[in-house]
């Protein structure tokens, strides 16, 4: 830091017009009486006045480093001294200011402080009032940084409650830290040897200058889009002023608001961002950020093998419990002597056979008693039977004997009459059936044409056999057979003449 | 857990199939099954946890760098190759 920093000086016209009625001019200009004209020396009092006056309205802002510091219980004033390499300043504050001011001066401390300076003319020392202070440079950005941690933490966004836990296994991990140097590296190594199965999302930003915070918030925001389920905010040490990204308000608001967890590994204790504070985790380094979010390989091997004893170790357990139920299940008396098993059905069957043959015995007496009862009565009955009916048949044979000449000799007497009757019927049935005959034949030969020639008539025919009844039938010289009652006659035409009465013709041979 | 639906094991991921030998380990220690579901479980734990082990052994890890550019740190590969 340079020499004392006198940033403002103002000299009001009012300081020169105001309640100071010295000016800084020659003491000759503004005699008042307290200097005599004749001598040029001052008293003391004006001269302590002159330089009162001369300083008294000089309002300045001045820049230093506390080298001493007294707040006595009681007094009015706190007293402290500003220095820098080659000055130094004793500063007087009214209790009230300071209180006001909200600082807690300490020795050390590089402050910042607007008031004027003052001459206490008992003592004849120049004081610098001072009116209002501040932190400057690391301290003041403490105190900043204290101020927005409070305030965000009145906000709630430290809230234990908030601290989401972060995932045992997680399949993509965020990192967003400088691509540079070593911190990246000692993450991805971590990772590595300890959960390689995970896939590494890797937002390299500047994590120092201005430029930092709204990197890293864009970092956060890339490694979330690209899946991480967890994200690691990490940077290596370094001073106060080198962190004050980190204590970034709206880069805290977005690691509040990320929606992942977030894991802070920035630089090293005893420095805690704002970012730590309100991170899901905060490890002290990058390497221990990359550990908590990876679960430990050794320690996954170990459960494996734990595991492995553990399902043999069940499959055995019921094995063994099952072989032991049947090994007892075996010892049972049923399974010892199987005979047992049917020893009173056995019995029973033995019983109940012995009863059932005794029963049978028993029947097999009475039925042939009865069928010998029977045989008898049978016997006993067939003969009286064959009496009965041996002496119903005589007496039918002998009513039958009784009866049968008279009515065979009816019946032939009968027959007789009959057979009489009959005959008589025949003869008289015969006699009108011959006398009808003879009548008949009288008849037949009338007719016939035979008996017409034996009475002269004859028959002409020509040479197809034709009968002739017409001379027209007739040519001259053509042969005529001419059948007369005895044999025929051959005949020629000789000549044809019709008569008058054409029914009526006569043929000569 | 002897659901018909029971995904391969290949398909699982990680953490998938961890949770599942959890839940067999538990089932079978509870020895509440019978013995035929006791000696399927135990084959199929027994598979998951040779996943497990193998996947772990192999795995290479993937770095996908979204933002900025990795510098390679040369020490960091030597340490590697001093290490495995």
């Amino acid at each position: 830091m340079a020499a004392m920093d006198i940033r403002g000086v103002q000299r009001p016209e009012s300081a020169f017009s105001g309640p100071n009625p010295f000016q800084p001019v020659a003491p000759d200009a503004g005699a008042d009486g307290l200097a005599s004209p004749a001598s040029k020396a001052l008293s003391v009092s004006a001269a302590v006045d002159l330089a009162k006056g001369a300083l008294e309205g000089i309002r300045v802002t001045v820049l230093g480093e506390v080298s001493e510091f007294s707040n006595r219980p009681g007094y009015k004033a706190v007293y402290f001294t500003v220095k820098d390499e080659r000055a130094t300043l004793p500063c007087m504050m009214w209790s009230g200011r300071y209180r006001a001011c909200g600082v807690d001066v300490c020795v050390g401390q590089k402050v910042e402080m607007t008031g004027r300076f003052s001459v206490y003319a008992p003592k004849g020392r120049m004081n610098f009032d001072v009116q209002s202070l501040s932190l400057a440079g690391e301290g003041r950005l403490r105190m900043e940084v204290a101020n927005l941690a409070r305030r965000l933490e009145a906000e709630g966004l430290m809230d234990p409650s908030r601290k989401r836990p972060i995932p045992v296994m997680p399949e993509v991990i965020g990192i967003v830290t400088s691509p540079r140097g070593s911190v990246v590296h000692d993450m991805l190594r971590t990772l590595r040897r300890r959960f390689p199965l995970s896939r590494v999302v890797v937002a390299g930003v500047p994590v120092e200058g201005p430029q930092a915070a709204r990197a890293m918030m864009t970092g956060l925001r890339a490694a979330y889009d690209a899946g991480a389920e967890v994200i690691l905010l990490g940077r290596g040490g370094g001073s106060f002023e080198d962190l004050m990204p980190f204590n970034d308000e709206k880069l805290a608001i977005t690691i509040s608001r990320c929606p992942v967890p977030v894991v802070t590994g920035i630089g090293h204790e005893p420095d805690t961002t704002i970012a730590d504070m309100v991170a899901d985790l905060r490890a002290s380094t990058p390497t221990a950020a990359a550990e908590a979010a990876s679960p430990a390989r050794e320690a996954l091997e170990e459960q494996f093998s734990a595991q492995a004893a553990a399902l043999g170790r069940a499959v055995r357990t019921t094995m063994s419990q099952l072989c032991s139920h049947v090994a007892h299940v075996a010892t049972r008396p049923v399974f010892q002597d199987p005979q047992a098993l049917f020893a009173t059905d056995a019995q029973t069957l033995d019983y109940a056979l012995s009863r059932m043959a005794r029963a049978l015995s028993l029947l097999a007496v009475q039925d042939r008693d009865r069928v010998a009862s029977l045989a008898r009565r049978m016997a006993a009955s067939i003969p009286r039977n064959l009496e009965r009916d041996r002496s119903a048949l005589a007496l039918a044979q002998s009513r039958l004997a009784s009866v049968a000449p008279a009515t065979v000799a009816r019946g032939a007497a009968d027959a007789e009459r009959s057979g009489a009757a009959l005959f008589r019927a025949a003869d008289a049935e015969l006699e009108r059936f011959g006398h009808g005959l003879a009548l008949s034949a009288a008849r037949l030969h009338d007719l016939s044409p035979l008996a017409v020639l034996a009475r002269g008539y004859a028959i002409a025919r020509d040479e197809a056999g034709g009968v002739v009844k017409s001379v027209d039938a007739a040519e001259v010289g053509s042969p005529l057979s001419v059948s007369v009652s005895d044999g025929t006659l051959h005949c020629t035409v000789d000549a044809v003449e019709a008569s008058r009465h054409p029914a009526i013709e006569k043929e000569t041979a | 857990m002897n659901d018909d639906a029971q995904k391969p094991i290949e398909d699982l991921t990680f953490r998938e199939a961890m949770d599942e030998l959890d839940a067999i380990v538990a089932l079978l220690e509870s020895n509440t099954l019978e013995l035929e579901d006791s000696l399927a479980s135990y084959e199929r734990g027994v598979a998951l946890l040779q996943s497990l082990q193998k996947r772990l052994a192999t795995a290479q890890q993937k770095v996908d760098v979204l933002m900025g550019e990795l510098v390679v740190d040369v020490t960091d590969e030597e340490r590697d190759t001093t290490l495995s």
